[in-house]
């Protein structure tokens, strides 16, 4: 989704002014995926916060993106369940069939690959989630049957 | 929804939803948690609503999604009432048989239930499952059972009842006094007790305060609170409800990660309810108390779930922690009075109020009450979520209600506390888990994660797995955990990369002792935990790492090239000979074979076969057949090719006592290094064990003197019957120019039993007899019924041998049970098959004599105790009474010793207490010419690990005679397969190859081989399985 800073303003005010500034950037990062430039400027001027402040915020926290996200964001946990049972291997995996790296997209920006801690289903670890759909007890065969549901251009797998 | 404006109102309301609920309402309850959503449970509910609606059942049926009931490896659960029948695995093809056999008909459809791993036993419902029977779920009790986003649900059951109470009745310091008096201590980790905390901010001055709820569950693989928050969040509600009125606080957060977005949603609609409800906001059920809540989302930071950098989080900038004092009960958020607990422990406080302190402190130990909740996951079978009264023994988790180790591997250690705690492996099974001896042991009761870790798990990369998530996670505000976890990691990673050094390990605990000494906050002090942990009980596997650049557990891929030859002792090229007998290249594949093992015919039928366990066709369907291919190739290939043998002649002579594998094995590596080594063997054949020990029907006596002729055709020279000790010793050798020396006598003697009745005719030791059997079998007798006694492969064989010389009846009887038997399993099955009746958790008191003759043998049931040092129960006198079984011999085989003593006479050779020879890693004595190795030095043992031995004392020897000389042993080199290897091609499908067997009437009749050779086309179809893991890269 493109950003339009009319969208970003009535973002802002519906919150008003008591809202702390991580709630905000989580609407935008929920709204576009990432955090454009020019959005993080607006919320600086808006809340009367030095861009500073704002970036310092969007750069400690995991949950913030200064880059666009594709279309379909994969995410392999790492987290200890996940690590003891070959998550390393499903990584793996991943990066080789989309040859990209953690925190990197596609070129024709159908997927993001990212990985996280820890996403609570560790009892069925290794857990890999593509567009909030788990898959859980993965294995490195699992990886490319899982991605094809959505590289094919359809959105059949998708979890609305 | 209408206001409940008094606590009478709230019982009134429950009253009319239990008189409106009728309890023979047919339900469908599928839990619709993470963990059940992960295996697809929204389909399969999907699927009951259109599947109800098509049969025209959706008026009369409910489809409720519940939150996790526990045993979520098995998901997706369905349970049906009224009758509670539990089903597991259900998929959407299950669906339309539930609804017609269970549903329609009330009854059950058996191929869905639980089966017990153990037993075999089908089990209807959930109280039926032993994953459930020992666990007492307090906090848990209504996950599974109420709709998490009903408040009326909730209410119905009670909820909120526990409110009324604290509103009607209790003044603030009677509830804190209460939870005092609870001995409740804080859930995180931690570990504060609750009543006193919340004194301190009850106390602190001030008319704003604030209670938080710290839901940002960082420690990875731990998810008890997002399963109560997603399950049952109502309770989370009412006990920060009830803990801000006895606090004084108007305000409260719940700090929750937003990688949970399901609690997200359940708690916002719970907080929605509440709210609309008037049990949050003003004049909470008339008593004048206001309290609000929101919810703040975490951002994805481990620091977070610290309190300090929480607050500060919460108070929208980036999450630093900062020094304390003060405590949040001071000054916390905004400066104010603030307290904080996770979620766990604010779900116990409307138990506590209702059910009252004194009951609560009664579960759990003196010091702490109350159940625990804990995420048991890992290599484990039934991973889920557990609760127990604090104070229960690991092991009594991890066996009772995990259900042991998956896939029948052996259980290493659990890691508790994630990233600031630590592990206790399996000497420690019998620990109990609550705060102090938790401690004790090096690790923290944490949040309750309870991560199994199995022989596969590398604990030197388990460790640098945390030091790189701590890393990450570290904010950078202070030096030593920004720069010091930065350095243990950097240690860790060049250990794990094979390029470790000596002192290594004491660096890494001195950086762990600063660290923790200095850092700010308690993620960087507890940072050092897991590193700190794994050196204390796996120092071994860290030096493997550090000094023979080997990963033992196969998880370090720098280290070797595929994990099946890396498990392999002897270092076998498996993955070489495999893909050569894919080609149909058989000869170079037995020369591939010849190159690190003598004995490719014998360990194709007696290895262990660890390669195996390892291979990771596991994963998708069975290990490759590897000890059959080493067979069949061995057997196949007539004229073998000569190993390697340097073309010059090595003059010095080598003498080795004992001919068993271990000791030809280092005649045979010393001949090809150009020396002419002497074999003295006390026994008039060689092979030790493999001759004397294993029965032909295992491997006949041919396929064994083949492979020794093939050593000696290297210029060895074996003299049987000549003991050391008795027709001579060390110094006479010495006296003949032997200038060194290996001993490898290995283990023969029979440990006695120790009890009455020993001495009787017809009592014998298996070794004894299984070489008589191998000596002479024409002249050994066996009894008309024979027990044996233990549990390893000798007792085995011992009874085959027996059965196969006549008995009528053979028992076994072993004091522990079937699980804990050392013996390979396919040994057991075949016993089994054969007629060999087991009698486990046994042991014999008493042997019982008609005269001089054996008549009987008393036994003792046994049942299984407290776990041992070898993290196996111990079988204690079961209080059933003894029993005799009517025998006329007696086979011990509980264990074998070695007899170094006698052979080394008056020599100065070191040996143990045990009676085994001390040498270090590579097979040295404490003096310099004599070299030891096989079981003379370990204990009984699997020949591939004597046959591993073997070669380490030949290269030690070499090194001793030529001190000068640098060497290349050319077989320790790594040789790239030059076999073709299409890393585009799809694995082949089929599954392992079958082995042919004699029935059982074919094999009572002698010691005829039971297994046989698999075919040349078995053996190339059966090689063509294996994934070529030794070709790491992607592109050729």
């Amino acid at each position: 989704m493109d950003f339009k800073p009319c969208e970003l303003a009535t973002t802002i005010g519906m919150n008003g002014q008591d809202t702390p500034l991580i709630s905000v950037l989580e609407e935008i990062q929920s709204r576009y995926r990432y955090l454009p430039r020019e959005a993080m400027v607006l919320v600086s001027e808006r809340m009367g916060v030095p861009l500073s402040q704002v970036y310092s915020v969007a750069t400690f926290y995991n949950a913030f993106s200064l880059r666009p996200k594709g279309r379909h964001v994969v995410t392999v946990c790492m987290g200890t369940a996940c690590h003891v049972r070959g998550s390393k291997r499903v990584l793996e995996q991943v990066e080789e069939t989309l040859d990209i790296r953690p925190g990197e997209t596609t070129p024709d920006r159908q997927f993001s690959l990212e990985t996280v801690n820890c996403l609570g289903a560790c009892a069925l670890g290794p857990i890999m989630v593509i567009e909030g759909e788990y898959f859980g007890q993965m294995t490195p065969d699992k990886v490319e049957p899982g991605l094809d549901q959505y590289s094919n251009g359809g959105d059949e797998g998708e979890n609305e | 929804m209408t206001r409940i404006a008094t606590p009478a109102e709230l019982d009134s309301l429950r009253r009319s939803l239990i008189q409106a609920r009728d309890p023979n309402r047919r339900v469908i309850a599928v839990c619709g948690g993470t963990g059940c959503r992960a295996s697809g449970s929204l389909s399969v509910i999907g699927a009951f609503r259109e599947e109800l609606r098509d049969q025209g059942l959706d008026g009369e049926v409910d489809v409720v999604a519940t939150g996790c009931p526990g045993l979520c490896e098995r998901g997706p659960i369905v349970v049906i009432r009224p009758q509670g029948i539990f089903y597991e695995r259900v998929t959407v093809e299950d669906v339309s048989a539930i609804v017609g056999e269970s549903v329609l008909k009330g009854e059950v459809v058996e191929r869905l239930l639980h089966v017990d791993p153990e037993t075999g036993r089908r089990a209807t419902f959930k109280e039926d499952i032993r994953f459930y029977q020992k666990q007492k779920r307090f906090v848990l009790d209504q996950n599974g059972i109420i709709d998490p986003t009903s408040i009326n649900d909730y209410i119905e059951l009670g909820g909120y009842s526990a409110l009324c109470k604290a509103l009607r009745g209790m003044t603030p310091g009677e509830i804190i006094e209460e939870i005092s008096a609870s001995k409740l201590r804080g859930r995180g980790g931690a570990g504060f007790p609750t009543g006193l905390k919340w004194r301190f901010c009850h106390e602190a001055p001030g008319e704003t305060k604030y209670v938080v709820c710290n839901a940002d569950e960082g420690d990875p693989g731990a998810y008890m609170d997002d399963s109560l928050m997603e399950g049952n969040p109502h309770r989370v509600l009412e006990g920060m409800i009830i803990g801000a009125y006895a606090i004084g606080a108007q305000y409260g957060f719940v700090y929750i990660r937003n990688e949970y977005p399901l609690a997200v949603e359940h708690l916002q609609m719970a907080i929605d309810e509440a709210e609309a409800c008037g049990l949050l906001g003003k004049d909470i059920l008339g008593s004048g108390f206001d309290f609000t809540l929101e919810i703040r989302l975490g951002s994805g930071a481990f620091v977070c779930g610290e309190e300090t950098a929480l607050m500060a989080s919460i108070e929208g900038r980036i999450g630093e922690p900062r020094p304390r004092p003060p405590f949040p009960a001071q000054s916390g958020l905004w400066g104010k009075p603030t307290n904080i607990n996770n979620v766990e422990t604010w779900a116990n406080v409307p138990i506590i109020i209702n059910r009252g302190a004194e009951w609560y402190s009664s579960q759990g130990t003196e010091r702490s009450g109350g159940t625990k909740i804990f995420s048991l996951v890992g290599k484990i079978n039934n991973t889920g979520l557990v609760e127990v009264p604090i104070g229960t023994a690991l092991g009594d988790i991890i066996y009772d209600m995990g259900g042991g180790i998956r896939g029948g591997k052996r259980f290493k250690a659990a890691q508790l506390g994630g990233p600031s705690g630590g592990c206790i492996p399996k000497e420690h099974l019998d620990a109990t888990v609550d705060y102090a001896t938790l401690q004790e042991l090096g690790a923290i009761m944490g949040s309750g994660g309870l991560v199994v870790c199995d022989e596969d798990t590398c604990m030197v990369d388990l460790a640098r797995y945390f030091l790189s998530f701590v890393q990450e996670e570290s904010c950078g505000k202070c030096i030593p955990c920004r720069v010091g976890t930065q350095a243990m990691l950097d240690t860790l990673e060049r250990i794990c990369a094979g390029e470790g050094r000596e002192g290594d390990i004491e660096y890494l605990i001195e950086l762990a002792s600063e660290i923790k000494r200095s850092a700010l906050c308690g993620l960087g002090q507890t940072a050092p935990n897991p590193v700190l942990t794994t050196i204390r009980y796996f120092r071994d596997e860290y030096e493997a790492h550090i000094r023979d650049k080997r990963c033992p557990a196969g998880a370090c891929q720098e280290l070797f090239v595929s994990p099946c030859q890396n498990a392999c002792p002897a270092g076998t090229d498996v993955p070489l000979y495999t893909s050569l007998i894919a080609e149909g290249r058989f000869t170079e594949a037995v020369a591939a074979i010849l190159d690190t093992n003598p004995f490719p015919s014998v360990c194709g039928r007696v290895c262990h076969h660890p390669c195996e366990a390892k291979c990771r066709r596991n994963q998708t369907d069975a290990a490759v057949s590897i000890r059959q291919l080493k067979r069949f190739v061995g057997d196949h290939v007539e004229n073998r090719p000569l190993p390697s043998v340097t073309s010059r002649a090595n003059p010095a002579k080598v003498a080795i006592v004992g001919a068993g594998p271990s000791g030809l094995t280092c005649a045979y590596f010393l001949a090809r290094m150009g020396y002419r080594p002497t074999v003295f063997e006390k026994l008039p054949v060689a092979g030790g064990m493999l001759a004397v020990g294993i029965p032909d029907y295992r491997l006949p006596r041919d396929v064994l003197e083949r492979e020794i002729q093939g050593i000696e055709a290297l210029g060895v020279e074996i003299v049987t019957n000549t003991s050391l000790g008795q027709d001579t010793t060390l110094a006479q050798l010495q006296g003949q120019g032997y200038e060194a020396f290996y001993i490898a006598t290995g283990a023969h003697g029979g440990r006695r039993l120790g009890i009455a009745g020993e001495e009787l005719q017809g009592v014998v030791q298996a070794v004894d007899f299984l070489r008589d059997v191998n000596l002479s079998p024409g002249e050994t007798r066996a009894g008309r019924r024979v027990a044996v006694v233990g549990g390893g492969n000798a007792a085995i064989d011992a009874a085959r041998s027996a059965l196969r010389l006549g008995a009528e009846r053979v028992y076994v009887l072993y004091r522990r049970t079937r699980s804990e038997m050392p013996a390979q399993a396919e040994e057991i099955e075949a016993a089994q098959a054969e007629g060999i009746e087991f009698r486990f958790l046994v042991t014999p008191a008493a042997i019982v004599g008609d005269g001089e003759k054996v008549s009987a043998v008393e036994c003792q049931p046994m049942e299984l105790g407290e776990y041992d040092r070898s993290g196996r129960r111990r079988p204690i006198p079961a209080q059933d009474d003894p029993f005799q079984l009517e025998v006329d011999m007696v086979v011990a085989a509980i264990s074998q010793s070695p007899e170094a003593t006698d052979a080394l006479g008056d020599s100065d050779v070191e040996t143990t207490a045990g009676g085994l020879i001390k040498i270090d890693g590579n097979g040295c004595t404490n003096l310099p010419n004599v070299f030891a190795g096989g079981d003379v030095c370990s204990g009984p043992s699997l020949a591939i690990n004597a046959i591993a031995a073997g070669e380490k004392g030949a290269v030690a020897i070499d090194q001793y005679l030529n001190p000068d000389e640098t060497r290349i042993y050319s077989w320790r080199q790594m040789r790239p397969a030059d076999v073709p290897f299409d890393p585009g091609a799809k694995a082949v499908e089929y599954g392992r190859c079958q082995t042919s067997e004699l029935t059982v009437a074919e094999r009572s009749a002698g010691f005829r081989e039971v297994e046989g050779t698999i075919s040349a086309d078995t053996a190339v179809r059966e090689a063509r399985r294996c994934l070529r893991c030794d070709c790491r890269e992607t592109e050729m």
